[in-house]
């Protein structure tokens, strides 16, 4: 495959750890429910600051409150966010002290109120804008700055997918990822259920013996965790809307689903919400649930996701932009405030795989700079971590 | 008759099944190569697949050069490929398991 393009680099916020991010939010991050509303407040109150409410860290099982944790930790860490307010009840599993200390080991100010010390909502809402103002100050001096490809993490994702994300968007996608890592950049490839049944192509890419186990293990979970309960995945994913896009099976969408990832070596697979320390091509093991799995995502570091759709799907994030691909024509002139990218015209053939997965590599770049995303004008700010256990 | 005209997508040379890049009516006349050419059976939507060749029942269906699933009953070349005649084989389970 011809891969020449111009070189690109973009301005980013240089953060302590050696991170580049390409926002500088001011994050409120509940550790628990409980404070759901107060940092809605806060955030409703406060320029330049966004909140994350969830609906867990309380009565979770240690593997699921683990989950959690890590989560909300890597959401903090993660280099599109300049600082961090982390509020807590004060009697949660997930305590609010630990997450603001353990996000606080990349350099960032973070800073920690728990409820039931400051007296109640009124209070700690007060404090949570005196705290918020501080921060959000702090952030508007910090400056972008010349930063490089192999800096960023590309989380490449599908959601909504017809029969063109298979054909179009997401071989398109899977040429911009093979760009960026032929750049030193890292992309991760997520959403388990949809690889079974083409497991055996990304197996046959691992970088090493291990890698190629633990394709399998993830997948093997995934599938055995339905065939456990005697029920058919076929009921959940292929959605309904994947059948009428002409979808006929989960592994007809799985084998689209996994061109995003590109053509590369895999070089290491990590766990919901975990941090890669290898670059190139990593995958990560998250449902198919596009909310979970774009949480995954940024807790993992990626600062950009590229997200292909068929059926249109509007989908963001709170601290990365979400960069929408339509698959075909139809969707791109129907939902177009939605979408922004059109890889329909591959199936017209007005343009070529490898002619919109430049074009894609280059909205990366654009959005990197600053531009903003359909998601972000519209709002979205979707936030869902993936549960593994029941509540207690 | 409708004319022979290119809207089919053809993923891997194994295939037996094409993607209708345009939504196919009933008769119409399909160009593989030059000399092979099949019709559609019955309209197949946007997107949709469509029969190359005969596929017996239980057999495989080929997309991508891979296989997506098996067939429950023979479909006919130019014959509408989707879920009421084909099933995935991954992530199935066969009811709930008792005790």
């Amino acid at each position: 495959m011809r891969l020449r393009i111009e070189k690109m680099n973009f301005l980013g916020y240089k953060r302590l750890d050696g991170k580049v991010g390409v926002r500088n939010h001011v994050l409120i991050i509940p550790s628990v429910a409980c404070a759901n509303e107060i940092c809605n407040a806060i955030a409703l109150k406060m320029k330049g600051t966004v909140s994350i409410p969830h609906q867990h860290g309380c009565a979770q099982l240690a593997f699921d409150a683990e989950q959690t944790a890590r989560t909300l930790i890597g959401v903090g860490k993660n280099p599109n966010v300049a600082a961090v307010l982390v509020i807590g009840l004060g009697c949660e599993v997930v305590n609010s002290s630990m997450v603001a200390s353990k996000i606080a080991e990349s350099g960032k100010p973070v800073k920690n109120l728990v409820i039931q010390e400051a007296g109640g909502s009124p209070k700690t809402i007060k404090e949570g804008i005196k705290i918020a103002k501080a921060l959000v100050s702090y952030a508007s001096k910090l400056k972008r700055e010349k930063a490089k490809p192999d800096s960023l993490i590309l989380g490449v994702e599908c959601g909504g997918s017809d029969a063109c994300s298979g054909l179009a968007a997401n071989p398109a996608l899977g040429v911009t990822s093979d760009l960026l890592i032929k750049e030193g950049g890292t992309i991760i490839l997520s959403e388990t259920t949809e690889s079974i049944g083409a497991e055996h192509i990304l197996a046959r890419r691992a970088i090493n013996k291990k890698v190629r186990e633990k394709i399998f293990e993830i997948i093997k979970r995934t599938e055995m965790r339905a065939l456990n309960l005697g029920l058919d995945i076929g009921k959940a994913n292929p959605a309904p809307g994947n059948y009428e896009g002409g979808i006929t099976t989960l592994e007809e969408k799985s084998l689209g689903c996994v061109m995003k990832g590109g053509s590369t070596k895999v070089m290491g697979v990590v766990e919901y919400s975990e941090i890669p320390t290898k670059k190139g091509l990593v995958l990560m093991d998250t449902p198919g649930h596009d909310a979970e799995s774009m949480t995954g995502l940024i807790a993992g570091g990626t600062q950009i996701i590229a997200f292909t759709t068929g059926r249109g799907n509007p989908l963001g994030s709170p601290i990365a932009p979400v960069i929408k691909i339509a698959s075909n024509s139809y969707l791109y002139s129907k939902m177009k405030d939605n979408m922004d990218i059109n890889a329909g015209e591959i199936v017209t053939g007005k343009k070529t795989i490898q002619e919109v997965g430049e074009s894609i590599y280059r909205e990366v770049f654009r959005v990197a700079n600053g531009k903003l995303t359909k998601s972000e004008i519209c709002g979205h700010r979707e936030f869902a971590i993936n549960r593994i256990g029941p509540s207690f | 008759m409708s004319k022979a005209i290119k809207n089919l997508i053809l993923c891997h040379p194994k295939d037996n099944v094409a993607t209708a890049s345009s939504p196919l009516n009933t008769g119409t006349l399909l160009s593989l190569t030059e000399q092979k050419t099949i019709v559609a059976k019955e309209q197949i939507p946007f997107g949709h697949k469509i029969a190359l060749q005969k596929i017996r029942k239980g057999g495989p269906v080929i997309k991508y050069g891979e296989r997506i699933g098996r067939t429950i009953r023979e479909i006919k070349p130019g014959e509408w490929v989707h879920i009421h005649n084909v099933v995935g084989e991954r992530g199935r389970g066969k009811g709930r398991k008792k005790g």
